[in-house]
């Protein structure tokens, strides 16, 4: 069947199958962004918005994400206009092979998004279930902690009205030629 | 290829056969080593080694544009997907497999069994090594004669994974079920279940005695450890250890794509830490000549050693050839826990002969190791059990290592972080732990007074045998990583809870590995300058996650004196890089970077060259710097970009300025780790807290310092892991019991503890700007701290990983 969805801002139509769970939809669209490493639910490299909420996209049945709002890690920052999270983790070192990254983010976003000011037990418990091997979580937990304080100055000096106002730091940007 | 046995050779160290060649002669391993002036650099001196340069591919990574070897799926209009038909039973033998109804299935493009053309018939080991291979030839492709749950019989190829799954499940197999055995020590014995006929191997390895599922038996003795152990002055202990099957875990699977490309020449986009070997391995197999088949490495989404091997690559190749069309084959996580590779499970005995005033006077190390189903990377794992940790203690006079390597109906094991010296350092450092408690000494100080320093010969390493083992030491920061590490964890000043069920412990445990395996690598490089003073450099060293491709760039910018971005990478693709045996040993700096340090500096000597003639000042005079060249008399300077348009667009002269380099050394230097850990217990329930792991490392000078914490960590996070983890666990008939990494026990963000990562400097003067390597030793330390800190806290000491509240529980009811 034929499904109506948003992805990234882009109203976009994609057939799906029967068997087709969102994560394969995304990726055979293009956002090969979003990364599978289980069979299903347990890793959240898939991590996506689906209005609004985070969700592994590889648990999601296409089918239900008809009409559906989905942001993908393409709508962050660009590779030369990095959102203020993305550009914690590069800035920290914690990124090794990035498989798991994409997902992190995500999470990291929402957590940010809902508690701009996180302890660092707060952000261990957001990416409980993004499982990375290579990192051991330091310096992730070390980036996002960061993003916090970032995210914290860009909202205050926007509300300043200071020279830095807008959309700044390409929050928000879609990229998604991939 | 040759159908003979080969000679097999000492990989991954030292392990081989016994040789009855004399000790290499000590003047073959001068203090001195002959190190260029420029590879000494003081910290104020660097540019770009040992600055925090961001990682080249970070970008791409943290906006999902990077492309790993699945998201190459859409440039194939007709890829076609793969599906494995693997083994239900745990030994016996195919008698029939019927295909009719997955063929007939609509979208099905190949059903393949072990008899099908298109699958090789040669056996062939999966361990991704040097040539010749160290590992027997005992499996084929798809087997006939099964050996695990999970063994590979059939294959199917079909126009998207639904119809692939649908159309394994439709393949109906027939068995003839053969007793089975899955306890290393049972399979030992004369009537156990034998997996192996003889004629079933080539290239077997030494000490194998198939009638006792026996795969290989090595030793090595230094001095004569059994008069030591006689001796009435010394007191003699003995204790036991055991070890987890630890998976890869990899976030990404193994996933492999082939195809046949227009020149009709073979191609893998494959996730692999080894494409020069794959690329061999796979013109052997398939007897096609090693120029016409490709290997090409996209991002990898880790390896850890588990992509050492050519694990899937075979299958979507042969069934490509039989669908005539691409083919990808993505493992599910179920096959990665059962059907891909897993570190070695082993029990290992360590006994010492020490003094009443705490001399060491031997070491004796035993190790049985289980390899399961088959032998890839068998004998050379349990080698490095004894020559990597052993080593560390070169002042004692005498040592000895053998091992027994077993086969069970298990799920195959391979190379893995570490490789081999997680499973020696835990019995060796949890060990010396209980003989400084039995004889009251310091164990830090008993620990000093016997490991290495600079100067020492360490002639442990060279026990084994093989050439160029034995090492001469000229970097070791062990005494700053103890002092650092310390006073990370508050080693001298632990405060006890309030409660007095609760009580706290600090544990540490050292450790040394290797950089490279000694006399058994080679890298190699070139660049190639552009007109505007910017540089491709192609390197066959593998990143697989690492950020190797980084350090490259760093190291090259070095040299060359010139920005990073100046730099592009391209790495591993066997036609267009240069050669390198891959990303395993902890060779990838030390080695490969080696070798990009010498084609930059082939390029610098050209770019000289040129600017000399451009400035009219000798080439002595001139060293470059911020992407100028300069005169150190005159001051007079020209840009890179200068020399870079005037060398391919001069008047009277012209050249394309390349550089080429290619590394191989039998040199292997320690890197060290000093590890510690921080646990409360409460003596009622057992259960425990790990507050914090500090590791100090010396890995020499780090060549992007916050690439090398990270690989610390990532590895002590490993580590830790083996420590508290149950890893795969098998059933009675040898079936892995995990199938998804909610029955895996990775530890997730809260449940793992803080980690300090201290990277201590030394200069390494073998290796590029002295760096040394630095993956593989944090891997090895958390299991004997953690069991070294729990009996510090509770008198109890846990043997046998993982470390679990019920195993402390019950030796505290049993004191
Ligand atoms: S693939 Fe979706 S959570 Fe793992
Ligand atoms: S960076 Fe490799 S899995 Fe997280």
């Amino acid at each position: 069947m034929e499904i109506q969805l948003t992805i990234n801002d882009e109203p976009t139509s994609a057939e799906v199958g029967p068997d087709d769970d969102l994560a394969t939809v995304l990726r055979r669209n293009g956002y090969t962004g979003v990364k599978c490493g289980c069979d299903g639910g347990v890793c959240g490299a898939s991590k996506v918005f689906v209005n609004d909420e985070v969700r592994m996209a590889c648990g999601v049945d296409a089918r239900d994400a008809d009409d559906a709002e989905i942001e993908t890690i393409e709508s962050l920052g660009s590779q030369d206009d990095l959102h203020p999270i993305q550009e914690a983790f590069v800035d920290h070192f914690a990124v090794q092979c990035g498989f798991c990254i994409p997902g992190m983010i995500i999470e990291a976003k929402s957590l940010l998004a809902d508690n701009p000011d996180p302890s660092e037990a707060e952000v261990r418990e957001a990416i409980d279930d993004n499982l990375c091997r290579c990192t051991g979580y330091q310096k992730p937990v070390e980036a996002i902690l960061d993003a916090a304080d970032r995210l914290r100055d860009d909202r205050s000096v926007a509300a300043d009205g200071g020279p830095e106002a807008g959309p700044t730091n390409g929050a928000d940007d879609g990229d998604t030629d991939d | 290829m040759t159908d003979e046995p080969t000679d097999p050779k000492p990989d991954g160290g030292t392990a081989s056969q016994p040789t009855t060649e004399e000790p290499d002669d000590f003047e073959e391993h001068p203090l001195e080593w002959d190190e260029p002036a420029n590879n000494d650099k003081a910290p104020d001196e660097r540019k770009s080694v040992s600055q925090p340069a961001e990682k080249f591919d970070d970008r791409k990574l943290v906006t999902g544009e990077a492309k790993y070897t699945a998201d190459y799926e859409e440039r194939f209009p007709d890829l076609a997907h793969a599906q494995v038909v693997r083994s239900e039973v745990s030994h016996g033998r195919v008698t029939a497999i019927d295909t009719d109804a997955a063929e007939a299935m609509d979208g099905v493009h190949a059903v393949l069994t072990p008899w099908s053309d298109e699958v090789p018939d040669a056996k062939y080991t999966s361990a991704g090594q040097s040539y010749p291979e160290p590992s027997p030839w005992d499996m084929n492709v798809l087997n006939e004669h099964v050996r695990y749950v999970g063994d590979p019989v059939a294959a199917v190829a079909a126009e998207d994974r639904e119809t692939a799954a649908a159309a394994a499940n439709a393949v109906e197999v027939e068995y003839e079920e053969y007793d089975h055995v899955v306890d290393p020590e049972e399979a030992f014995d004369e009537d156990a279940p034998q997996l192996f006929d003889q004629d079933e191997v080539e290239n077997e390895i030494v000490g194998h005695d198939y009638d006792r599922n026996r795969m290989s038996n090595i030793e090595g003795e230094i001095g004569d450890v059994d008069a030591a152990l006689d001796r009435d002055d010394v007191h003699v202990h003995e204790t036991e250890w055991e070890t987890i099957r630890q998976s890869h875990a990899q976030i990404e699977k193994h996933t492999s794509l082939a195809y046949t490309d227009e020149d009709d020449r073979t191609v893998l986009i494959t996730s692999t830490q080894v494409p020069n070997h794959t690329r061999r391995q796979l013109a052997h197999l398939f007897d096609i000549p090693i120029r016409d088949v490709r290997v090409k490495k996209p991002r990898v989404g880790g390896g850890f050693g588990g992509k050492q091997a050519m694990v899937v690559e075979p299958i979507p190749l042969a069934l490509s050839l039989a669908a005539d069309r691409p083919v990808i084959y993505e493992a599910s996580r179920d096959e990665e826990f059962g059907a891909m590779r897993s570190r070695h499970p082993m029990k290992v005995r360590a006994r010492t002969a020490v003094t009443d005033d705490g001399e060491i006077e031997a070491i004796d190390l035993y190790a049985l190791s289980n390899t399961g189903a088959y032998g890839s990377h068998g004998m050379t794992v349990a080698g490095n059990v004894g020559s990597k940790p052993m080593p560390l203690y070169s002042k004692v006079p005498n040592a000895r290592f053998e091992a027994d390597i077993v086969h069970t109906n298990t799920p195959q094991t391979g190379a893995m972080r570490g490789y081999g010296a997680p499973q020696g350092t835990l019995a060796l450092e949890g060990h010396l732990d209980e003989v400084a408690r039995d004889l009251d000494l310091d164990p830090i100080e008993f620990r000093r007074d016997h490991y290495m320093e600079v100067g020492d010969l360490d002639e442990i390493a060279g026990m084994m045998g093989g050439e160029g083992a034995e090492r001469r030491i000229r970097s070791c920061g062990l005494d700053e990583c103890i002092e650092r590490g310390k006073a990370a964890i508050g080693w001298d000043d632990i405060d006890q809870p309030e409660e007095d069920h609760l009580h706290r412990g600090v544990g540490m445990a050292l450790s040394a590995q290797g950089t490279g395996v000694a006399g058994d690598e080679l890298g190699a490089a070139q660049i190639m300058m552009n007109e505007d003073g910017s540089f491709h450099l192609q390197v066959g060293g593998v990143d697989i996650g690492t950020g190797a491709d980084t350090a490259f760039i760093q190291i090259a910018a070095e040299v060359l004196g010139c920005d990073e971005d100046d730099i592009i990478v391209k790495s591993s693709d066997t036609d267009n890089t240069p050669f390198d045996y891959g990303a395993y040993a902890s060779s990838t700096t030390y080695i490969s970077g080696m070798a990009v340090k010498k084609a930059a500096e082939d390029a610098k000597e050209r770019i000289l060259d040129w600017a000399s003639r451009m400035l009219d000042e000798p080439a002595g005079n001139l060293e470059t710097e911020d992407g100028e060249v300069y005169s150190e008399e005159t001051g007079d300077s020209v840009t890179i970009e200068d020399v870079g348009y005037e060398s391919v667009y001069g008047h009277d002269d012209r050249e394309h300025i390349l550089g080429k380099g290619t590394h191989s050394t039998e040199e292997s230097p320690p890197p060290f780790a000093a590890q510690f850990a921080d646990v409360t217990v409460d003596e009622r329930t057992g259960e425990f807290e790990v507050h914090k792991l500090a590791v100090a490392v010396d890995c020499g000078v780090a060549i992007n310092p916050g690439m090398a914490e990270g690989q610390i960590e990532g590895a002590n996070h490993m580590s830790y892991e083996m420590a508290v983890s149950e890893g795969v666990t098998v059933d009675d008939e040898g079936r892995a019991e995990v199938s998804d990494f909610d029955e895996y026990g990775l530890p997730s963000a809260s449940e793992t503890p803080p980690i300090e990562s201290i990277l201590v400097e030394t200069h390494e003067p073998t290796g590029p700007f002295g760096a040394k390597s630095v993956a593989e030793v944090p891997t090895n330390t958390v299991p004997p701290a953690l069991s070294n800190a729990v009996r510090e806290a509770v008198g109890v000491r846990i043997n046998e990983m993982p470390i679990t509240a019920e195993k402390i529980k019950a030796k505290l009811d049993e004191r």
